[in-house]
């Protein structure tokens, strides 16, 4: 086990039913990297998310955070080791206010983390332009505010590491540019950065690596000019041969 | 200070502004005053719509603010009832045996519902099994306590008493002083305003907000670090011991409890008091509490048969007409009208 690996899985297997959806996965993320994971639908991606979440248990195999073995670890335990999670559908709290959104995850802030924590919420909140005082109800902000504002929900805990699965979904170009920026700007304060996504422009403007998934297996890893020139890549999930 | 007024008056309940606490401060000052204008008769009947509150604010609290129906709470209401029964009964000649029924009793009720949320909440059951089991759980006691008919059936002194339940329950007592009468309507009253504001504060706290945040979606909730299971098994041993002070109240109101306080009918009653008057409001449940209890008790004791069809009745039309309830559905209206009245014209 690497010391400065922040994500580790080792043989991870998951099945549902007949369906594989992790295959002997073993994946790698480092400290500090700004990592997207791209594959097609069903490929397995929120299903990885979900088990190093601690959402979905793995059938066999060995998840590690931060070099502690989390296989077991409930999921809530797991995100006091520093870990922040968005999902694939918005799920901010939609009948809260904005205020009461960012309240609610302070109370299991990571402490230790507070000062570049702080920082970087303070530079998402600007960005994003979201007020933390905004007494007005999540679900009435527009799509991209409300993405917007569950990436700011999983700062205020002063993550080490965040999960986001397909963060730009449905927003217009500027807007997914304007969080591209964001997630740039967060990484570069050393916040390790895993993204899911499906908008290969987005993924071309962040990605230091890129981990392709097919089929539950790790079918191809390498820099973002690696993976677009990858030629089996560009078969099963460019488009283009 | 400035901490506990800002926990009363957070947004965590309707009735915020100064018109409110300025109506509420009156209508609490009328209820002061009510025994000095009426029969002791009245203020009896009085005390009974007051008791039964605390049984409505725990179930707005685990069905409303943290999203947990219950329809089995009266078990812990009859618990409760029957434990005080038991100690203050054996300890008549101690006047500090209704003291320890009071501990007792509430100790009874959380220590059951302990046990039972844990297996609930610690193995994740869904959320719409859990109105089922509850039930079980109180359909099941009514039946046990139901033949405990027999003289076989007694601890210490007291008989448990069968259908025909536990009679000559002591009054409730500090010291020398038997709370009876009008001391025991202040009694109630005072613990209705004790447990209103205490849940006041607790929905505007931190715990209140990530409750709710439980309530909305219970896996984004674990997910920003929250164990989930630990704080829904707070509340619902919280509401339990809510619905056993009710059941302390009534039983020293009546001085006897049987097991259909603890029936199929009784079960349905604070879930109707919390849907009519809005799940999601404490206030909303205190004011329906109190007057669907005035309404079936008046009509019960006009001998009128249809109580309970009338209350079922007022149910459906809520479920159809009133979906949040009919007290918050009122405040929301007047909230707007009065926002609009203050707003600025525009120009």
């Amino acid at each position: 086990m690497e010391l400065n690996a922040a994500i580790e899985t080792r043989s991870l297997n998951k099945r549902f039913g007949g369906v594989v959806a992790a295959d002997n996965v073993n994946f790698k993320v480092l400290s500090g990297e700004l990592r997207c994971m791209i594959g097609p639908n069903g490929a397995g991606k929120s299903t990885l998310f979900a088990m190093l979440c601690g959402l979905e248990s793995a059938d066999s195999g060995q998840i590690f955070v931060f070099g502690q073995d989390v296989t077991r670890t409930q999921a809530f335990k797991r995100v006091r080791l520093g870990v922040g999670l968005t999902f694939q559908t918005n799920r901010a709290f939609h009948d809260l206010s904005v205020r009461e959104n960012l309240t609610i995850p302070r109370a299991s802030a990571k402490q230790e983390n507070m000062e570049v924590g702080q920082a970087r919420l303070a530079f998402a909140l600007d960005a994003f332009g979201l007020d933390p005082n905004d007494q007005t109800k999540a679900g009435e902000l527009p799509h991209n505010q409300l993405q917007w504002l569950e990436m700011a929900m999983i700062l205020v805990g002063y993550p080490n590491l965040i999960l986001l699965d397909e963060p730009t979904a449905g927003m217009a170009p500027e807007e997914t540019q304007q969080t591209a920026k964001v997630l740039k700007h967060l990484n570069s304060t050393g916040l390790t950065t895993v993204v899911v996504e499906h908008d290969m422009a987005f993924v071309k403007d962040i990605a230091q690596t890129v981990t392709v998934l097919h089929q539950g297996q790790v079918f191809a890893e390498g820099s973002v000019a690696e993976i677009t020139a990858h030629e089996n890549v560009r078969k099963i999930y460019l488009g283009r041969a | 200070m400035k901490t506990i007024i800002g926990l009363i008056s957070g947004g965590g309940d309707i009735g915020r502004t100064r018109v409110f606490w300025i109506g509420f401060g009156v209508i609490v000052l009328l209820f002061l005053l009510y025994p000095t204008q009426t029969s002791a008769f009245r203020v009896s009947n009085v005390s009974y719509y007051l008791l039964n509150i605390p049984l409505g604010l725990g179930m707005a609290l685990l069905w409303g603010y943290c999203g947990v129906l219950s329809f089995g709470h009266v078990a812990y209401f009859g618990i409760a009832g029957y434990t005080y029964g038991v100690i203050a009964g054996n300890m008549t000649e101690n006047p500090l045996g209704p003291l320890a029924g009071v501990a007792g009793g509430l100790l009874a009720s959380a220590f059951i519902a302990g046990i039972f949320g844990y297996f609930v909440f610690y193995a994740r059951v869904q959320k719409w099994i859990i109105p089922i089991l509850t039930l079980v759980l109180t359909l099941l006691l009514e039946t046990f306590l139901g033949q405990t008919a027999g003289y076989q059936w007694r601890i210490g002194s007291v008989l448990l008493g069968g259908y025909n339940g536990m009679t000559g329950i002591p009054w409730f007592q500090l010291g020398g002083f038997v709370f009876e009468g009008y001391s025991f309507y202040y009694l109630c009253l005072f613990v209705v305003l004790a447990c209103y504001f205490s849940l006041r504060m607790l929905v505007n706290s931190n715990f209140g907000q990530v409750i709710v945040a439980i309530r909305e979606d219970e896996v984004r909730t674990e997910l920003l670090g929250y164990d989930i299971r630990a704080r829904q098994w707070v509340v619902f041993v919280l509401s339990a011991m809510l619905a056993g002070l009710s059941g302390l109240l009534y039983v020293q109101w009546g001085n006897y409890i049987t097991p259909s306080q603890v029936g199929l009918l009784q079960a349905a009653l604070p879930v109707i008091w919390a849907a009519v008057g809005g799940t999601t409001s404490l206030l909303a449940v205190v004011i329906s509490a109190f007057t669907l209890n005035w309404v079936t008790y008046t009509l019960s004791s006009q001998g009128n048969q249809y109580a309970m069809v009338i209350i079922g009745t007022l149910l459906v039309v809520t479920m159809l007409f009133f979906p949040r309830g009919i007290v918050v559905m009122v405040a929301e209206r007047l909230g707007r009208l009065t926002t609009r009245r203050t707003a600025p014209s525009k120009p």
